[in-house]
Parts: structure tokens; sequence; C-alpha cells
């Protein structure tokens, strides 16, 4: 098969681990208006939640199930007690504090299972590669896709076709409406942070057995993040799909075309679309 | 996975007081190391452990010609200008004797500054420019640079596999990178081996699944990973993902040893082929003691970086003691030309280059169930001493 069909099909097994990476940050970015750098360490800890729970002996399944609710519960507590309070304040102390909210998760990680990575291995039924003539694919990719596919569709379900979408979308708006309207737009605000981090605690639950665990995968992380919803625009749900898959095709195209520069691409990559549309590519003007 | 106590023990050596308890503070005079590692980024599980060594061997010397010894960790965060400028810093506060430099573009730039402020540098980094082109009277190194690796590795892998005439090559695109696969091509072509392709790539990238698929296209016999540290790790991991063990030989040239065992896990390692500068299990009478000493201060096996930093910061405290001063310029002399028991046995400082000689391990990752030990990740398959002769080197010391 053509190279390049294989690096396509590969990036889009890329992009949409990246789509679910930077989904939450968009969410919470819209409707909050709450530009989180803490996002990362969420998908860290949801890894490490999944490696912990493993260790513990908690099958596979239970743990890409477990280690993402923890991470919205944890996510629901800093929003509830802390985040909340916070919100008037000017953009630098929200970074401030989420910046050293990534810090502080970052050592604990480090001072609880050390500095160095670890490994999880996908559970047998997705061990191995699929081979179709001449296209070899690792089953626990294809899973990696099947799931983000189905998580994509239950978000864009939750955001389009039901009530919270709805008041999520209208608090996108204008939050002094939807309290007018006698809704409770701080509980609305907590689900909706939560729901961020969950998705991001899933994508690291899902990119462990995959790239391993380590206590510095949150700052890679964040920076891809932060790409994909620049290129989607901020707050679009599906200009984080578009983004995502973007980058993952761009990122292992590049890998043939020009092996050095597929990383740097990325960065480029961003930087074509922020000329041609400033807002991203889904993004709405201010 | 290591248990939080023995972390949190090892994390202690850290704190303040720690290392000369308390009365360096009152010691002007003291003898001050910098370990200039990254503490932060991608390869800052190297650098913790380096720090942890230099740490450990500067409490066990205590004191050295009746002066404390203090010591500050540098994080380089991996860049070379960081780590210039931070250890123009500590040169400032006093500090000219420094170990560390993981990643060889800040070694190569940390050298030069140490030459230019009257320093001492020994380094771990394996660029073969810097104890070549690059070198200078202030820059020593223990690790075997780019070409021995590739020849303790590459050559001993062709006579075992004298079939193997495809080899693919994935390389981190700077001065270390370059160096492994300059040497891997001349290898390829004194042996007529088919070179199928390379993938080069950045610094920053962790997701490898792009150039794997390049090097599956190419059909090769042996992959050759030529990346270092977490991403060696990261490749060689979605290797395997991919199937590659099944149809191919795994090489990687130079693994970062124990501590990418034990972030790997033994089902990843099995049957792959790791260079190696250090292996817990040498069987050296020195290595034997080191191992014993760790073992029993810190309840663990050392690793390469902790063992590197160890032993690159033990042979300038030798010097200090054999020079009997802190003079620099003194201790440069002690050290050049210098034979000692090292790590790997004998070790000897080259004084033409300020390379320290010694043996290149080419190690097999072994199956769980034939583990003796939750570090027995690995057998040693061969050894040797390459080098460039001293006139190939290309160092002309000033």
């Amino acid at each position: 098969m053509n190279i390049y069909i294989l690096q396509i099909a590969n990036g889009i097994g890329i992009g949409m681990l990246y789509f679910l990476l930077a989904v939450g940050l968009s969410i919470v970015f819209g409707l909050l208006r709450f530009v989180n750098f803490s996002h990362g360490a969420f998908y860290l800890i949801g890894a490490y939640f999944s490696f912990q729970l493993g260790e513990m002996g908690l099958n596979f399944w239970w743990s890409l199930l477990v280690a993402p609710l923890i991470v919205g519960v944890f996510a629901w507590l800093v929003e509830k007690f802390v985040l909340r309070h916070i919100y008037a304040l000017p953009h630098h102390f929200h970074i401030l504090f989420t910046v050293g909210l990534a810090l502080v998760l970052q050592e604990a990680v480090i001072s609880y299972w050390g500095p160095l990575g670890n490994n999880i291995s996908p559970p047998d039924i997705l061990q191995g590669v699929v081979m179709l003539g001449s296209f070899i694919f690792p089953k626990y990719r294809l899973f990696v896709i099947a799931v983000t596919a189905v998580m994509a569709l239950v978000l864009w379900w939750v955001l389009e076709g039901t009530r919270l979408g709805a008041i999520v979308r209208a608090g996108s708006e204008s939050t002094e409406m939807v309290s007018l309207l006698g809704l409770n737009i701080d509980r609305i605000f907590s689900l909706v942070f939560a729901l961020g981090a969950l998705t991001a605690g899933l994508a690291g639950a899902l990119a462990a057995p995959i790239r391993g665990v380590d206590p510095f995968m949150g700052v890679e992380a964040l920076g891809i993040a932060f790409v994909v919803v620049v290129i989607g625009g901020l707050g679009s749900f599906f200009g984080a799909l578009a983004g995502g898959l973007l980058v993952g095709i761009v990122q292992s195209l590049m890998s043939t075309i020009w092996s050095e520069g597929a990383h740097l691409m990325i960065y480029v990559a961003m930087a074509a679309v922020m000329l041609l549309r400033p807002n991203g590519l889904f993004g709405r003007s201010s | 996975m290591i248990k939080r106590r023995d972390f949190l023990k090892l994390s202690a050596l850290a704190t303040p007081g720690a290392l000369t308890f308390g009365n360096v503070f009152a010691q002007s005079d003291a003898i001050k190391f910098g370990c200039p590692v990254p503490m932060s980024g991608a390869f800052a599980a190297n650098g913790k452990y380096a720090d942890m060594g230099m740490k450990l061997v500067l409490q066990k010397y205590g004191k050295v010609l009746g002066k404390n010894l203090t010591y500050t960790t540098i994080d380089t965060e991996g860049k070379p200008a960081t780590a210039v400028r931070k250890l123009q810093e500590a040169v400032d506060q006093g500090t000219h004797f420094f170990a560390g430099g993981i990643l060889s573009s800040e070694s190569l730039a940390m050298g030069k500054e140490a030459e230019k402020t009257k320093s001492i540098f020994i380094t771990t980094a394996g660029a073969d420019e810097i104890t070549g082109s690059e070198c200078n009277a202030a820059t020593f190194r223990w690790s075997v640079p780019t070409f021995g690796a590739i020849a303790q590795t590459v050559r001993p892998l062709l006579e075992k596999l004298p079939k193997a005439k495809r080899w693919y090559t994935i390389t981190p695109q700077y001065v270390f990178g370059d160096g492994l696969l300059n040497a891997a091509k001349d290898v390829f072509k004194e042996k007529g081996i088919e070179h199928v392709g390379n993938s080069y790539h950045s610094l920053a990238e962790k997701e490898f699944s792009g150039y794997l698929t390049n090097a599956m296209a190419a059909k090769p016999d042996v992959l050759l990973l030529l990346n270092f540290g977490s991403q060696a790790s990261d490749a060689l991991r979605q290797a395997v993902s991919f199937g590659m063990k099944n149809n191919m030989t795994i090489l990687m040239a130079w693994a970062s040893g124990l501590e990418q065992f034990e972030a790997l896990g033994p089902d990843i390692c099995d049957g792959v082929y790791f260079g190696a500068q250090y292996w817990h299990a040498i069987d050296s009478p020195f290595n034997k003691e080191f191992v014993s000493f760790v073992n029993s201060s810190l309840k663990i096996d050392p690793n390469y970086s902790f063992a590197g930093s160890y032993i690159c910061t033990k042979i300038v405290l030798d010097a200090i003691i054999k020079a009997n001063s802190t003079d620099p310029k003194a201790v440069i002399a002690a050290m050049e030309g210098v034979k000692y028991e090292g790590l790997t046995g004998v070790e000897e400082i080259r004084k033409g280059d300020h390379q320290v000689i010694k043996n290149y391990y080419l190690l097999k990752g072994k199956a769980k169930s034939k583990m003796r030990n939750k570090n027995d990740f690995a057998d040693i398959v061969s050894f040797g001493k390459s080098f460039l002769p001293l006139d190939k080197t290309m160092c002309k010391m000033t």
C-alpha cells in the first residue's frame, strides 16, 4: 500500500487522541472563558491513575472507566472550592493558579511514583497487529480510534441534543441570561469543568499503553492541546475534532516527507491557520 | 515502580544539610561542586538520578583536604543556552568543579564555558566532538563516545547475524544522533550493509509511529535506534506495538541503562539488543564494591545516570586529593593519564583528549520468566574498548 495512505491512516489514529486531549480545554473555554493551564496535568493524572489501578489488580477496562472518573471528581472539587473564587480576577491570576496546580500535580506524581516512566500493557485481546495486505496497524491503536470516535459522538450529542447542552451553549453566550432563567450556573460550570478534565483523564488513560507514563507527559500534552484548539478555534467542539485530525495527519505525513521537521510542522500548520483564519477553522470572531 | 518510601528516602538526600550536616553553611572555603543536568523536561529522570549519584559520593568522602564538600543542583532543562547561563552563575558563586551534562549539545556548550572560566567539567554525554574537534583542557568525558558505542554494538551484532543485510535507522537530529549515525554508516559501508533508510526526528518528539511506518515500509532486517532516554523508550515501545520485534531485530545503540529497563518492563525488552555504558552486573572489583555500597545506602541497584555521576565526581575528588590542591590547573594535571579501578574494570584518562578509556557493553533483554531478580533484565552479550586513535580524534588541546 502506498506509504502516504499508511501515514494518513496512522495520522487519523494520532489525531483522534489529540482531539480527545484538546476537546475538554476547548469546551471549558467556550463556557467559562477560562484558559485552563492545568489541563495537561489532568491528562497526566488520568494516565497515572490508570497505571496505579492496574498495579492494584483492577483490569484494564475498569481502570479505563474509573481513572477518568477520579480525575473528573478531583477537577469538580478544584472548581468548586478554588476556581470559582478566581473567575472574576484578571486572567493572569487564572494562569498563575492553573500553572501552579499543574506543577503541584506533577511534583506529587514524582513524589509518589518516582521520576522514571512506567509501562502499561494493553489487555491481551488488544495486543498484536491487524494486517490488511501491507497495511499493519496495532490493534490497540484501532481500539483508541473507536473509543475516541464514540466519545466524540457522545460529546456531540450531549452538547447538541440534550437540555444540558442547550444550557451550556446558552451559558457560553450569556451567563446572566441563564441565571435569570433560574438555572444554577455555578453548578453548570462545575459540571463542564469536570467533564473537560474527565476527557483529558480519559485521553491520558488511553495514551498510557501507547507511550507509557512519565511525570512530564502533562507538559507536552498541554502544548499539543493548545495547538489543536488554536487551529480549530477556541470553544468549538468541531474545531477540536478538525484540529486534532489535522495535527495528527500533518505530523504523520511529514514523518515521510520531511521527517526531521515533522514535529515542527505541527506549529507551522498552526501558524498557517492563524494567518488565514485568526479565530481558527471553526472559531467565532469575538 | 519505585517504592514511594524508597523515593522519598532518595529525595531526602537533596535536603539542605543532608550533605554536610549543617556545618557547610559556615565554610566559605568549602570545595564547591555543581551538577548541571536536566531536572525538568524529557530527560529529567536521568538528571534526577545523576543528582543523587553526585550527592552520595560527596557524602561518602565527607571532607577533602580538610575542607567540606558542597554542591549545587543546576537544572539545565536540556537546553545549551540555559546550561551555560546557569553554569556562569555557579562560577560567580565560587563553584569550579562540574560533573553532568547528560545531553551532548549542552555538554559541548558547558565544556567551552568551563574552559573560559578556568573550571573543570566532566561529562557522560556522547558526541565525538566533546573529546574530538571541540575538545579543551577543562573538559573530560567518562562515557564512551558515539564511535565506540557503534563499534561495540553494530559490529558484534553483525557477527551474530551475518544475514542481516538491510538496516533502518531512527535518529534524533542533533550532534549526538548525527555522531551515532555517521559512525553506523561507516560500519555499514565497510561491511557491505544496505542502509535502507533513516528517519530523523526532533528532540521534542514523543510520537514515533510515523517514523516506524517508514521503517516497516522499507522492510529492514534490523531496526537501529539511535535516540536516547525517554525518546528511545517511546520509539522502542511503539515499535513493539507495531509488531516489529517479530519481523526484525531491534538494536538500541545507546540505552540509558537500568532506569530504561525499569520503565519499559521485561515484555518489551525481551529479545531486544541494547548498547550500554554501564550495567550493575558488570563483573569488576570496584563495581561490586560500588553496587554493594549503593545497595546498603539506598536499597537500590545503581543505574547508569546514577553511576556515571558518581564516578565522574569521584574522579575529580581523587584528583584533588592527588594534587593536594583545589587549583583547577593542578587538578587537571592530576587527572591526565591517570589509571584507576573503575566501574568497568581498569579505566584510564587519555591525556591527549581527556577521554576515559573504558568498556562499552552489548546487552540482550531477557524474558520475565528468566529473570533471577527484579533488576535482572538483560545478559551481557559482549563488551570491549573502541576508541579512535588520538591522531584521528581531531582533538587539538590548547
